[in-house]
């Protein structure tokens, strides 16, 4: 039993990004951290684990530097701890056939993560391993709680906030919620380290990597923003708001 | 953005992971809980009981300190405790150098079992608070002609006298209390309900306002005789406390002038006069670079007494040495970087004058900037010239 | 080449990203199937240009949203060297389950689709663009208003076909969205009142256009400290927030720099101000020169009308 709660590890939202040579300067990125919304989908499991659902096995697949979203899952509660060893650059089908795997190998029968990861923001993730596993799928959700033999949910659907329920086994991603995250303590931060990652590869997990038909041909940094125009008088009104629409496309 | 702390000769390479990951979690403490309420907390000239709860939860009170509940990490870990509070506010980096290098590190190093395990576990969670009770109205840079005195009565102690400039004072439950019995230094454990023990908080602070400060006040104060510090006598006690604290401060400092220079630099790169940002000009470059240097300079000390910390080879000039030097530079950061700021400066929109003026009693306490400057005068002379007899 | 297209629906019609789905397509030169979940807009998706037909899939089981029930009843029916949806939340959901299931890989969120096929994607929240190469059979989300919409003008048939599939996720209660205000931090879309709103009480006209964008409210330190009825928590800049949204709109804000520091880094910044020569224009990506007064009516009329559509 137990939750397989699966954590990426992106440049801290809060980092500077560089381009240079077409592709984004890795080595240049201040900080790494968990993807935002996966903290969420850590924090409902160990809540989770703590009720006794069982243990929590924190997922990560990357390169080595991931190992560090491992040991600060570790810091506030995760009791496993499995990084499949990757490069940054697999495709959707590589990525979910590895974590599959993992979560196959961990017998666990909940997978967690946040809705999309802070680097791409695409959001695969979660519903293609529910289709791999033949999982349920719940997206979107802010809590997630035992219920009967299943679990009752709060999800944003697409007619509003719901209150679900779904049986097991499921996959369910997170979106940002009221909870309060825990930190983690000196106790955690030192049992942590105590805790040993397993190191899986593709071949462990008998998947193939090579040969993808996605590839990443170029990096570059957002064009300059065109300079500020300035309008006079309300006329100018209806112009503007076509132009947010139009031209910037935020409304 | 990201706060980017200032590590030109990257210590971060040095430290453990562990330590990493310590400075990490007060690091992200501060940015969410103490940054977005520290400007209130000094309007009001509070220190909000919920940090004490939260710094308590974090479990790094008493950081080098082991067994009895406490988190026994390295020295290092402690400094970069310090400075990441500091960064925060010197106010609160107070609270916890005084918890855990005052109150909590006397009752480690010279208590009894019972007084151990009777305080320090609820102190490491930061559960009950602690005091230190050294300095008097009368007697600062000079604690060891101190009046405060203590009689022994047969069943009990009886304490008589005064104790000012109290960090945590009115709201500790304990207050580790030095005063001469028959004409010996002792230390002793002063608990909040004591009969003839007050600690009315000081007001009308321009420094360190989100703490608290107060005085200690004994009148016939009686405390039962399990309550001395057995294992020392002198001011060999008080010193060694002080010891410990002066080496949290000197990385405290650092995380101050860390936090004063990254605000004069990111206010120099917006600010436009004439026409450019006014981090464009020859004189302001000179200050940036200046900030740059010293704090490189006191994060290479800071490092490096820590090691000698955690190898037990320091010697107490060598942390004479380092708090001395880095308050200094942090005292002159904030003040170079109220310059840069402009009129901004004199604001709470920005940190830097907080920090000035937080900086100036950190320059006083835990040994005047003076007293230290005449500690390493004497360790190069071996003359000492604190007092006038020789 | 053939493309699916998955038509995406908003309160019970075709939404008009449909349009614009099938308008990338055909800049393909593809011929294009538009697949219709519950049904629902298949008659308007078969009046767009270039739609060769549609599928209209109907079931009880498109009452609830369940996506992997609702993936497994279209995958037979979707196909094509192609798959493209809207990167909704329940488009990017939605065709993620679909790769999964036919084994093909799925690029996110594009907003440049080229034959090859090649793709741009904003990734770290906008900080930089990634070209991509993927090549067919694969799937492609794209976003909304990036694309050029196919015009009206079509007659394509409609094929309906039923399905029966068990919905494994229950919808026991239907919650009410909380009333209460987005805080500054988290919001998308700010507007932002300074001193120059004259009084706080019409903070309301803030407020006003705010409902109409789904905006967080804030306001500038000279605000918070003039006002008592302002509170800090709404306070943007150095000491308040900081804030990245998308848009930001400062409303009788002069542009001093402590206020500026706060809000820099948002995407877009539109500054309504009746003095010409304020601060906040000369980092503003769109300026009014306006009062309030009359600003704020106009800009919540247009604002209404263009978020309606």
């Amino acid at each position: 039993m137990g939750v397989a709660v699966l954590l990426k590890q992106v440049p801290d939202t809060t980092a500077k990004i560089s381009v240079s040579g077409g592709r984004v300067d890795e080595s240049s990125i201040a900080k790494w951290s968990i993807s935002p919304y996966d903290e969420y989908a850590l924090e409902n499991a160990i809540k989770m684990s703590e009720s006794g659902f069982g243990d929590v096995v924190a997922i990560t697949c990357g390169p080595a530097r991931a190992s560090k979203c491992l040991t600060e899952a570790a810091a506030v509660g995760a009791d496993r701890l499995i990084h499949v060893v990757a490069e940054s650059t697999l495709d959707s089908i590589q990525v979910q056939a590895l974590l599959s795997a993992a979560v196959k190998s961990a017998q666990c029968e909940v997978v967690m993560c946040g809705k999309q990861a802070a680097d791409t923001n695409s959001g695969s993730t979660g519903p293609g391993l529910a289709s791999i596993l033949d999982f349920s799928f719940v997206g979107a959700v802010t809590e997630v709680s035992m219920e009967g033999g299943g679990f009752a949910a709060t999800r944003l659907g697409p007619s509003g906030l719901e209150q679900i329920e779904v049986g097991s086994p499921c996959v369910f991603t997170f979106d940002k919620a009221d909870t309060e995250l825990r930190r983690p303590n000196v106790r955690g931060i030192m049992m942590a380290k105590k805790k040993p990652i397993e190191n899986l590869s593709a071949n462990d997990l008998e998947v193939e990597t090579s040969n993808s038909r996605v590839s990443v041909e170029s990096h570059s940094s957002p064009p300059e923003k065109p300079p500020g125009q300035k309008f006079v008088g309300v006329e100018s009104i209806a112009e503007v708001v076509s132009k947010l629409r139009e031209e910037a496309n935020v409304i | 953005m990201a706060y980017e702390a200032l590590d030109f000769y990257d210590i971060d390479s040095l430290l453990t992971e562990e330590e990493r990951m310590v400075r990490d979690m007060v690091r992200d403490w501060v940015e969410e809980r103490v940054l977005p309420n520290i400007e209130d907390a000094c309007r009001d000239g509070v220190f909000p009981d919920q940090w004490r709860a939260e710094i308590g939860e974090m479990g790094i009170l008493g950081a080098p300190l082991k067994g009895y509940g406490c988190p026994g990490l390295s020295y290092i870990a402690y400094g970069l405790i310090c400075q990441e509070l500091e960064r925060g506010d010197s106010g609160v980096r107070s609270f916890a150098s005084v918890q855990g290098s005052l109150a909590m590190y006397p009752i480690w190093d010279f208590g009894t079992e019972e007084q151990k395990e009777k305080y320090l576990p609820d102190m490491a969670r930061g559960e009950l608070v602690g005091c230190f009770g050294l300095t008097e109205p009368d007697y600062g840079s000079n604690p060891g002609d101190m009046i405060t005195r203590a009689e022994d009565k047969g069943d009990y102690f009886l304490l008589n006298g005064a104790k000012m400039w109290i960090t945590n004072g009115t709201i500790a439950d304990i207050a580790v209390v030095w005063a001469k019995l028959e004409d010996e230094i002792r230390g002793f454990i002063v608990e909040k309900g004591d009969e003839g023990f007050s600690a009315p908080e000081m007001k009308g602070k321009h420094s360190l306002k989100a703490s608290v400060t107060s005085e200690l006040v004994f009148q016939d104060c009686q405390i039962p005789k399990d309550r001395i510090l057995p294992d020392v006598k002198g001011l060999r006690g008080p010193f060694s406390c002080l010891n410990n604290a002066r080496y949290g401060i000197s990385w405290g400092a650092v995380g101050a002038a860390q936090s004063c220079f990254n605000s004069a630099r990111e206010y120099a790169l917006s600010r436009i006069q004439f026409g450019h940002p006014i981090a464009s000009f020859q004189l302001v470059q000179n200050k940036l670079s200046w900030m740059l240097r010293e704090i490189t300079k006191g994060q290479l000390l800071a490092y490096h007494i820590g090691k000698k910390k955690d190898d037990e080879s320091w010697i107490p000039e060598q942390i004479s040495l380092a708090k001395m030097n880095n308050v200094d530079m942090a005292l002159e950061i904030a003040r170079m970087s109220r310059d840069i700021h402009g009129a901004n400066g004199i604001l709470d929109e920005y940190p830097v004058m907080r920090h000035m003026a937080n900086l100036e009693s950190v320059k006083t306490y835990e040994g005047t900037h003076d007293i230290h400057n005449l500690i390493l005068g004497r360790h190069i002379t071996g003359i000492q010239s604190f007092t006038r007899e020789l | 080449m053939k493309t699916s297209v998955i038509s995406e629906s908003s309160n019970g019609s075709l939404h008009p990203v449909t349009a614009q789905l099938v308008g990338a397509a055909s800049s393909l030169g593809s011929s294009i199937t538009v697949v219709c979940p519950g049904g629902i807009g298949s008659t308007e998706a078969a009046q767009i240009s270039g739609v060769s037909k549609v599928i209209s899939v109907e079931g009880e089981c498109f009452e609830t949203y369940d996506c992997i029930a609702w993936s497994e009843t279209l995958a037979p029916l979707v196909e094509g060297d192609l798959i493209l949806s809207s990167s909704s939340a329940v488009g990017r959901e939605l065709i993620s389950s679909l790769a999964a299931i036919k084994g093909i890989p799925v690029v996110q969120d594009v907003t440049r689709l080229a034959d090859g096929f090649s793709v741009s994607r904003s990734i770290f929240s906008g900080k930089a663009i990634e070209e991509v190469n993927i090549s067919a059979p694969c799937a492609i989300s794209l976003r909304a208003n990036s694309f050029e919409a196919s015009r009206g003008g079509g007659d394509a048939e409609i094929a309906s076909v039923n399905v029966s599939q068990d919905v494994s996720v229950a919808v026991k209660q239907a919650l009410a969205k909380a009333s209460e205000r987005i805080d500054v931090s988290e919001a998308d879309i700010i507007i932002s009142g300074g001193r120059g709103m004259g009084e706080p009480s019409n903070f309301s006209y803030l407020n006003e256009v705010a409902d109409v964008l789904g905006a967080a409210v804030g306001a500038s330190r000279a605000a918070v400290d003039t006002w008592e009825e302002i509170p800090h928590s709404m306070q943007v800049g150095q000491t308040g927030k900081t804030v990245t949204p998308n848009l930001y709109i400062a409303v009788g804000i002069s542009g001093a720099i402590q206020h500026l520091a706060g809000m820099r880094s948002s995407k877009y910044i539109l500054a309504i101000n009746k003095d010409p020569g304020a601060p906040i224009f000369g980092v503003a990506d769109y300026g009014i020169v306006a009062t309030w007064e009359e600003a704020l009516p106009v800009l919540k009329e247009h604002l209404s009308e263009m978020v309606s559509n």
